[in-house]
């Protein structure tokens, strides 16, 4: 007897202490975002990464977390500015010569690295012997071995000659992180402490670094672009994106890159969330496209792959996928700049064509329906990563193709078995995949015939010799006017064999928590992080920090 | 029997296509592929596996467990300080106290409440006391663990603020003192901790329900009543006690389990535990951080189940007695 | 019987697996949608007259889809927990029956699969096999035959001195028909409930396998990837959520209610 009223009284406080507590909710308070704000520094600004970064020498990592970090602490000889033209970073000015050969850069005056020692252009040799060291374990030597010689003529200048004329050459500059020659020079860069302890000189120094947890940088007050007002960056070690958005919500994260629905659906549903947090949209640089394996039957039929072409409906995807934030592509150039050739449009849905163009290779349909040829089925796989956009757009494209009469399975498969399983074994169909490119035009490494081997990233078996001919032309033609025209004629080319089929070009979807002010909208051409270091939190917005979780 | 998962797990690793090199890189474009053969060379990825066995086991035996692949060469399982003083943790050494933190709060959870509903079910057999804990029991194992974690921290964190979302400290930790320290782990650890310990709730207050039942219906137990003593008293000191018992052995066999950090909650709750350790090597093909936790988890299953037999000898007094004449 | 049909708790998860076996069984008859079928014009609408259960991420209607996951999620309890029980009597009866050398082989394999945390083998291997659904079933097949061997094994201990084996023994008839004639049919009860509680917890692995992208894979529809589908829009979608969260409960919940309940009945012990 006693038990059962113990128990029973036990249950009651329970329940009802849960109902005191959910009613007692403290009225939010409403805060007015918009205003003028004095430009003040300090405050922090924290972010989300959902894998930890391996090793801040970003020479060296091969991961995007790493190469996310280490471009807030070291700087480059270029960047790019909000136009996606080259501006300086550490080098003041450049100059080309005439037989286009060998590039000047001259380096702003008193530069200092981060413990405030002198950065000069011995640094900069320093790391150009160091990427191209056979010893240094990177992945991204080759384009800096194609530099046949370089000097320091002073402290401030430094020459590059290469073997000849590389059109690419002021891209390869703006990537390089410069490492400090007096801290790294007797150190063995592929084992050093320095790359979970680096001293660099752009905006930020690494203040702590939790294993697993977070990486938190601070202002560098010796940085050589001036000091960023934001005092500290912490990027919080979150793996699962749902955690991240509740992360969000709860105001514990200002900035985190969001998907389609999250943009499109949940925000506008929410006015809570639209008060306190911004969203922005940018064209980033990829794009996703479908690829065939040239090597297998029927793909290396032109007609085949331009009828797939058009039984795809690229709108329908883009509208499914991407709830529209997405721009259609028919270039492997980004919409809008000068490399994309604007004469060229995308293959239109025309199902009814793709119909003949397939009976004119031969293929016809069975009382089922199906497309067949010789007794087989025009049947195939396409496979992809674990990519939530990439599957749903396998999914999509199975579904318009089944209409013609097209069977397609879908796979979808761990990274590191999709590399070597089925890409480096050329052991597959068709794959669903996405390219993220750099500014420089040129794509010599993926469309060449040279390019085919293991590993290389012809994978698809592509061989047109035009191409080549544009492809090693655009390498060496440093006039842009007429490195424009190169890469225009190749970009038909391309849409005319149509090894790949352009699916779309997804915007960068951001939200920003309101509290961030220096953020330029609509974004420029470089996307709103360029000019992170010129954002601020006014000191009434800031959080605070104990009481943030 | 090391040796035996040693050489199972070792050559399951090597069936599966890819290593370590197939990482991010490896579809840059800017990325060359006589690099990944040199990193191969130096992993010792190109010779055969047996070869590269061999080379493992005599690390092993000098405790050397090697260092990760995948997180530029931090070593596998213990810090190592370089000649300028600097001190590189090893993975394991950083992720396995934070799993055994959570998995023994977990245990001690688990074990308390358990033996709580056990026996309030057993002694109100058959009564909706019994029905209904029973019932919760089950909903607890039946929930799907990712699934409600979700639930709980949109309700806890973002609706009302009571309990943080994600991590395992807050900002601005070093600024609080020890004690506040102290309840900002525990606050970060309520929903973990919980989430892992329901399914485990059910397994065991079935096993303590019915320990109960069938001591409760011996023979001594009705004599303990007919001597007239309190009820409380023979339920919880005599019967209990005899129940107990074998729960011994079953903390010894879950030692294992200790070191299993839930891959789903850790990456849910965003806590650097074994679990999600194990998951990134395997994906990352980082094979000697994935035979280090395979190694360590085989000898904690040995001295597991040493100590579940030693226990389970100790408790029981016949036993006791019998080695004591 | 009786006993059974009185125990409420086990009644209950007998009602709750048929009735979705049945709605899994004529899952094609009532659902009102292809659960392929693609509508970009209908995407993530919160349930309502058209769609029951709402839809998803690419307009699919989740009701239908819930149906046939219903099929998939019930196949692959059903076609892990066979492979499993299979492993698990034949190895058992063998340990139990030969003892010896057979039996301590088979333990100490027995051993080392256990010392392996379960869900990081199966982990390991789907991620080197490339999920599918067949993958998926043989890997929690074989990964979770551990227990019905220890059970078996045990019960072949017990009966092995009974009369009637001897009695076998002594007539000349081959092992082979001792152990099936005799032994396996008296050893059913632990097979049958562990079988029960596996089917439970093969739905659960599912889902969780799912969450982590190797679960059954798209376009299919399970449970478990509907769940995971929903996950990142959990307080706007709430309907991706819901349902399949319920489902994968009720679910599992019923067969677990059914084991005990069958442990409870046919286990000689509580004859009281």
């Amino acid at each position: 007897m006693k038990k059962n009223c113990l128990f029973s009284n036990f249950i009651a406080i329970f329940i009802s202490s849960i109902f005191i507590i959910s009613c007692s909710k403290d009225t939010t308070e409403v805060i007015d975002y918009n205003g003028k704000f004095k430009h003040i520094s300090g405050g922090n600004l924290i972010n989300a990464m959902a894998g930890e970064p391996s090793n801040l020498i970003a020479m060296i990592a091969g991961d995007s977390a790493s190469s996310a970090i280490a471009g807030n602490i070291f700087n480059s000889l270029l960047k790019y500015d909000e136009n996606l033209n080259y501006a300086p970073d550490l080098a003041e000015s450049w100059q080309i010569s005439n037989d286009q050969k060998t590039i000047s850069f001259k380096l702003k005056k008193g530069l200092q690295w981060a413990d405030g020692k002198p950065l000069t252009s011995a640094d900069v040799l320093f790391t150009w012997k160091l990427i191209t060291n056979p010893n240094t374990r990177t992945p991204y030597a080759s384009d800096y071995q194609l530099v046949k010689k370089a000097s320091t003529p002073d402290s401030l200048t430094f020459k590059v000659t290469y073997e000849s004329s590389y059109a690419p050459a002021l891209d390869t500059w703006t990537s390089l992180h410069i490492l400090p020659k007096h801290i790294l020079k007797d150190e063995d860069i592929n084992n050093t402490f320095f790359s979970r302890n680096p001293t660099g000189s752009s905006f930020y120094k690494l203040d702590e670094w939790i294993s697993g947890q977070q990486v938190t940088l601070k202002a560098n007050d010796k940085s050589v672009l001036g000091v960023p007002l934001i005092n500290k960056l912490i990027s919080r070690i979150i793996p699962d994106t749902s955690s991240q958005f509740l992360e969000l919500t709860a105001d514990n994260l200002d900035v985190m890159n969001i998907n389609p629905i999250q943009y499109q659906r949940v925000f506008p549903a929410r006015k809570d969330l639209r008060q306190k947090i911004a969203l922005y949209k940018e064209l980033g640089n990829g794009y996703t496209y479908l690829g065939f394996n040239l090597k297998k039957t029927p793909f290396n039929d032109i007609r085949v792959r331009q009828a797939l072409n058009y039984a795809i409906d690229k709108d329908e995807v883009i509208k499914g996928v991407l709830l529209g934030l997405g721009e259609p592509i028919s270039s492997p150039y980004k919409p809008g700049t000068r490399w994309n050739n604007p004469n060229l449009s995308p293959y239109p849905y025309k199902p009814s064509k793709a119909l003949v163009l397939l009976q004119e290779a031969g293929f016809k349909k069975n009382d089922d329906g199906i497309l067949m040829k010789n007794g087989k089925p025009l049947k195939f796989e396409i496979i992809t990563n674990q990519n939530k956009q990439r599957e749903m757009t396998a999914v999509v494209i199975q579904k318009r193709l089944q209409e013609i009469g097209v069977e397609v399975s879908i796979r979808v498969i761990e990274w590191a078995s999709f590399v070597n399983r089925f890409i480096k074994t050329g052991d597959f169909d068709v794959v669903v995949l996405g390219w993220s490119l750099s500014l420089d035009p040129d794509q010599y490494n993926i469309w060449h015939s040279s390019q085919q081997g293991p590993g290389q990233f012809n994978f698809l078996g592509y061989s047109n010799k035009n191409v080549d001919k544009l492809l090693e032309l655009g390498r060496k033609e440093l006039n842009v006017s007429k490195r424009e025209k190169i890469y225009h004629e190749f970009s038909k080319y391309l849409l005319e064999d149509s090894p790949i089929i352009y699916l779309y070009a997804g915007y960068g979807l951001s939200a920003v928590h309101k509290r961030v002010k220096g953020i330029k909208n609509p974004a420029p051409p470089a996307g709103i992080y360029h000019n992170n270091y010129d954002w601020f939190v006014p000191k009434s917005l800031r959080r605070s920090e104990i009481s943030a979780r | 029997m090391l040796i035996g998962i040693s050489l199972v797990s070792f050559f399951i690793m090597h069936l599966a296509p890819g290593d370590v090199t197939s990482s991010e890189a490896s579809f840059n474009p800017k990325a060359s592929e006589e690099s990944r053969q040199k990193l191969r060379e130096l992993y010792n990825l190109d010779k055969p596996v047996i070869i590269q066995y061999g080379l493992w086991v005599k690390r092993i035996v000098q405790l050397d467990f090697g260092n990760s692949f995948a997180s530029h060469q931090k070593p596998v399982l213990w810090e190592r300080t370089d000649k300028s003083g600097n001190v590189t943790k090893g993975l394991i050494q950083e992720s396995l106290p934070i799993t055994l933190m959570i998995n023994l709060l977990g245990i001690c959870i688990i074990f308390s409440i358990s033996i709580f509903l056990g026996t309030l079910s057993a002694v109100r057999q058959n009564t909706w006391v019994d029905r209904s804990i029973t019932l919760f029991v089950f909903i607890g194992f039946a929930i799907p663990g990712f699934w409600l974690a979700l639930l709980l921290m949109y309700w806890t964190g973002v609706s009302n603020q009571w309990l943080p979302i994600s991590g395992l400290h807050s900002l601005g930790y070093q600024n609080l003192s020890g004690f506040g320290q102290f309840i900002d782990l525990l606050k970060h650890l309520v929903l973990p901790v919980s989430i892992s310990s329901l399914s485990g709730l059910a397994g065991i207050s079935l096993y303590v329900r019915n320990g109960m039942l069938d001591i409760l219906h011996q023979d001594f137990i009705t004599t303990a009543r007919s001597k007239g003593l309190k009820e409380s008293k023979v339920v919880f000191i005599h019967a209990l006690k005899n129940a107990i018992l074998p729960l011994i052995t079953i903390i010894g066999l879950s030692i294992p389990g200790l070191i299993g950090g839930s891959v789903i909650a850790e990456s849910i709750f965003a806590i650097p535990g074994m679990g999600k350790l194990f998951y990134d090597s395997v994906l990352m093909r980082d094979f000697p951080v994935i035979m280090g936790i395979l190694t360590i988890g085989s000898f904690l299953t040995l001295i597991g189940n040493l100590l579940a037999d030693v226990g389970y000898a100790w408790a029981d007094p016949r036993v006791r007695k019998g080695l004591v004449k | 019987m009786n006993i059974f049909l009185k125990n409420p708790l086990a009644l209950s998860g007998l009602i709750i697996i048929l009735t979705i076996l049945i709605l899994a069984l004529i899952a094609p008859i009532i659902a009102p949608y292809d659960p392929s079928f693609i509508d970009i014009n209908s995407i993530l609408f919160p349930p309502s007259i058209d769609h029951l259960m709402g839809t998803d991420g690419l307009g699919r209607d989740v009701f239908s889809r819930m149906l046939y996951g219903a099929q998939i999620s019930l196949l692959v309890g059903f076609v892990a927990v066979g492979i499993a029980s299979l492993i698990g009597v034949i190895l058992g009866s063998l340990a139990g029956f030969y003892r010896g050398w057979v039996d301590s082989l088979i333990m100490r394999f027995v051993d080392i699969m256990l010392s392996i945390p379960t869900f990081f083998l199966i982990l390991a291997v789907i991620a080197f096999l490339t999920p599918s659904i067949w993958n998926i079933m043989i890997v929690i097949g074989l990964t979770s035959w551990m227990g019905v061997t220890r059970l078996v094994r045990a019960e072949f201990f017990s009966l092995r001195q009974r009369e009637y084996v001897l009695a076998a023994e002594t007539m000349g008839s081959n092992h082979f028909s001792i152990i099936v004639k005799h032994l396996l049919p008296n050893s059913l009860t632990p097979i049958i409930v562990s079988s029960v509680l596996g089917i439970a917890s093969a739905v659960l692995v599912e889902s969780g396998l799912s969450f982590l992208g190797l679960g059954v894979q798209a376009p299919t529809a399970s449970w478990g990837n509907i769940l995971t589908d929903g996950k990142e829009y959990i307080q706007f979608a709430w309907w991706l959520s819901l349902f399949p969260g319920l489902a994968i409960l009720i679910t599992v919940l019923g067969y677990n209610l059914l084991g005990e309940g069958l442990r409870d009945v046919l286990d000689p012990k509580n004859k009281d």
